[in-house]
């Protein structure tokens, strides 16, 4: 029996105000369902036979489910048997995380393929321990999923959940940061933690850049959009060297130096620069802002008042994923999709 | 350090509160009021629903215009129409909005850029196109919002009204209130793509969901599709997931909710309680000065109902008046 792949395809990601606040796109849901369908048809190719998937009620399973069934029809044998976890569904980011928390009990499940934003992967990764996540971008900012044709993120995920890669190789280790309010249970971000001066959470995003304050990443991108992108411009960090990056952000009239970064898709702000540090893995840092709000990963998600006391801590080896370059290209150096059949013909 | 975290000021936030607790207290007057058989006609009550009203309206002035549904009373409230006039309007009395002849799926007051209740559903999005282009050939910076359903969401009219407003660049914003039923049928069932920024996206229009039972989510991105279409941006779509406390109408028995929904909501995602303490709790606003407005709006809607029911029927003689309008 093979192992099982999971799939969580985040139906309401990319909906928020940066459609309208800047040129975010909205991956429509017939298009989720198309992706979902590209990687299961990559997991059969590499010899999966099961994959489990998220229930939804956005219509995802509904064209996933006919799409197969034209394939039948058609005498193909393109996908592997699809099953849907058994939960309620609730139209909220806690159905990703119950349903990351499932495939991680399940035992079974060797790989989860993720598709959404940086949130949607933010939920899964607090819920899957050790269960590797191979991402696939469906979100807006996108530092954390690599854009990538996620027929390729379906074969890396396949060749790495059935053993043909070894695990040394497929999976990745990665870093995340903490952030923890009067000692409570911590929450976590994978890209990035801003502190802005606005004290609600209201339409979520960050665009209005005279609220920026602080930023900790665990990487640092010039290539990736979002407030990683401003950390990535001024010091790059890469995502397996151990670490991350403290900034110091000040509004641009004021600053010693300006960054122009792209903080969403299509809207490049002049960002104000006051310093920047590492951020060993351990270190408690602390931020200078009195009260705020809390955003992890792009979106603002807590809000604290002066008598709080709030910790950001980043954490190395925290996660596996999929490293999808490395399988592929292991894959290739070994012949790992390559068969001669003329020459098993002749013997 | 101010006590205000937030992007009102005290007086708005309290002006805010003072909104929702009037729609609701208005809604859940009229819910006992109907059982008593006096109210003629039918009432669809917007309990649950009153972040979205209040959270749009306050970004909108009286040149600004409105186009409502058949739950209208938190559109109407909260663009500023009189709620002793509304009540008597309900109850089809002669002081009433409308004097007695429109009930609750007609209340107007251009007055207030209140084009109206409508009784028809996703009638209301052509209308508002009307005055969108209106608003854009005065130069006048007004906007037009269009309220429906996710019912009414499936309508041809609001789909060629979006075309419509995208291919003229309208400032004109379609908000679709998403309470999870088209009358009894679950928005799963109904809708093909649950995703209305989608068939924004069709259209060319950007969309934008929020949480329709958190004020402060309505608000800000309500402020920012407003403030794009005053500027000339053109249209958009604002959806606000929420939640109704009623049935579709007052006698529904509600058979197709889930056992327990109804108290779950109230208890969980109840826009009002989850404002007044996130304002107290961040000290903006004092438990005290809630329960003020609390007091206030009770005597101000004890009041309306006193009045609506004194108030005189109109006349047999007035039967034809008011009804059709002259060009």
């Amino acid at each position: 029996m093979t192992p099982k792949v999971g799939l969580i395809a985040n139906p309401i990601s990319a909906r928020d105000i940066r459609r309208v606040v800047a040129s975010a796109n909205s991956v429509q849901i017939a298009d989720r369902a198309n992706i979902v369908l590209r990687a299961l048809a990559a997991l059969k190719a590499c010899g999966i036979e099961e994959a489990v998937m998220m229930p939804e009620r956005a219509g995802i399973a509904g064209h996933v489910l006919r799409g197969m069934e034209r394939a039948r029809s058609h005498g193909e044998d393109r996908f592997p048997r699809l099953s849907f976890l058994p939960m309620p569904v609730t139209g909220t980011v806690e159905d990703t995380r119950r349903a990351a928390r499932l495939m991680a009990a399940s035992g079974d499940i060797a790989a989860i393929i993720v598709l959404g934003g940086d949130g949607t992967h933010r939920a899964v990764v607090g819920e899957c321990g050790r269960v590797p996540v191979a991402g696939i971008s469906t979100g807006t900012n996108n530092a954390f999923p690599e854009h990538r044709e996620p027929t390729i993120t379906g074969l890396a995920a396949g060749l790495a959940a059935t053993g043909q890669v070894p695990a040394r190789i497929a999976f990745a280790d990665n870093k995340k940061i903490e952030v923890s309010l009067d000692g409570g249970a911590p929450e976590i971000a994978l890209v990035d933690v801003a502190i802005v001066t606005d004290r609600f959470v209201g339409a979520r995003a960050l665009w209005r850049i005279e609220t920026f304050r602080e930023l900790y990443v665990t990487f640092a991108d010039p290539e990736v959009i979002g407030m990683a992108a401003i950390a990535g411009l001024i010091e790059p960090v890469s995502r397996s060297e151990a670490g991350g990056l403290a900034v110091t952000l000040a509004p641009a009239g004021t600053a010693a130096r300006r960054v122009r970064a792209p903080i969403a898709p299509g809207l490049i702000e002049e960002i104000g620069v006051e310093g920047w540090r590492r951020m060993p893995a351990g270190s408690v840092f602390t931020p200078a802002l009195a009260a705020g709000a809390i955003a992890l990963d792009g979106e603002r998600e807590l809000f604290f008042d002066p008598h709080q006391q709030v910790e950001i801590r980043l954490v190395d080896r925290a996660f596996r994923t999929v490293d999808v370059a490395a399988v592929m290209r292991f894959a290739a150096r070994n012949g790992l999709l390559v068969s001669h059949p003329l020459a098993a013909a002749d013997a | 350090m101010t006590n205000n975290p937030f992007p009102l000021s005290k007086d708005e936030l309290l002006a805010a509160y003072r909104t929702m607790r009037t729609i609701r207290d208005f809604e859940e007057r009229l819910h006992v009021e109907f059982a008593k058989g006096d109210i003629p006609g039918f009432v669809h009550l917007y309990a649950g629903e009153e972040a979205c009203a209040a959270g749009i309206m306050m970004h909108l002035t009286d040149i600004d215009r409105i186009a409502s549904t058949h739950r209208g009373h938190g559109h109407c409230i909260a663009k500023g129409v009189d709620v002793h006039e509304m009540m008597a309007e309900i109850y089809g009395k002669a002081t009433g909005a409308c004097r007695g002849k429109g009930g609750s799926m007609h209340i107007a007051d251009l007055s207030k850029g209140m084009m109206g209740a409508n009784g028809i559903l996703g009638a209301g999005a052509p209308l508002i196109c009307g005055a969108g282009l209106a608003a854009k050939f005065r130069g006048d910076g007004g906007v037009g919002i269009t309220f429906f359903g996710d019912g009414a969401s499936n309508q041809g009219t609001v789909l060629e009204s979006m075309n419509l407003a995208a291919i003229w660049n309208l400032p004109v914003i379609f908000v679709v209130e998403n309470n999870g039923y088209a009358e009894s049928t679950s928005v799963e069932y109904a809708t093909a793509v649950d995703s209305y920024v989608d068939r924004a996206a069709g259209f060319g229009l950007p969309g934008v969901t929020v949480d329709g039972t958190d004020f402060f989510a309505v608000h800000e991105a309500a402020g920012e599709v407003i403030r794009r279409a005053r500027e000339g941006g053109g249209p958009a779509l604002l959806e606000c997931k929420t939640i109704r406390f009623f049935g579709h109408f007052e006698g529904d028995a509600q058979t197709y909710k889930a056992k327990g929904e109804n108290d779950y909501n109230r208890e969980h995602r109840d826009c009002l309680r989850i404002f007044a303490n996130r304002v107290t709790s961040a000290g903006a606003v004092s438990e005290a000065e809630i329960a003020l407005v609390d007091r206030e709006v009770a005597s101000l809607i004890d009041a309306a109902v006193e009045s609506a029911k004194g108030a005189p029927l109109p006349s047999p003689r007035e039967l034809l008046t008011d009804v059709y309008v002259a060009y």
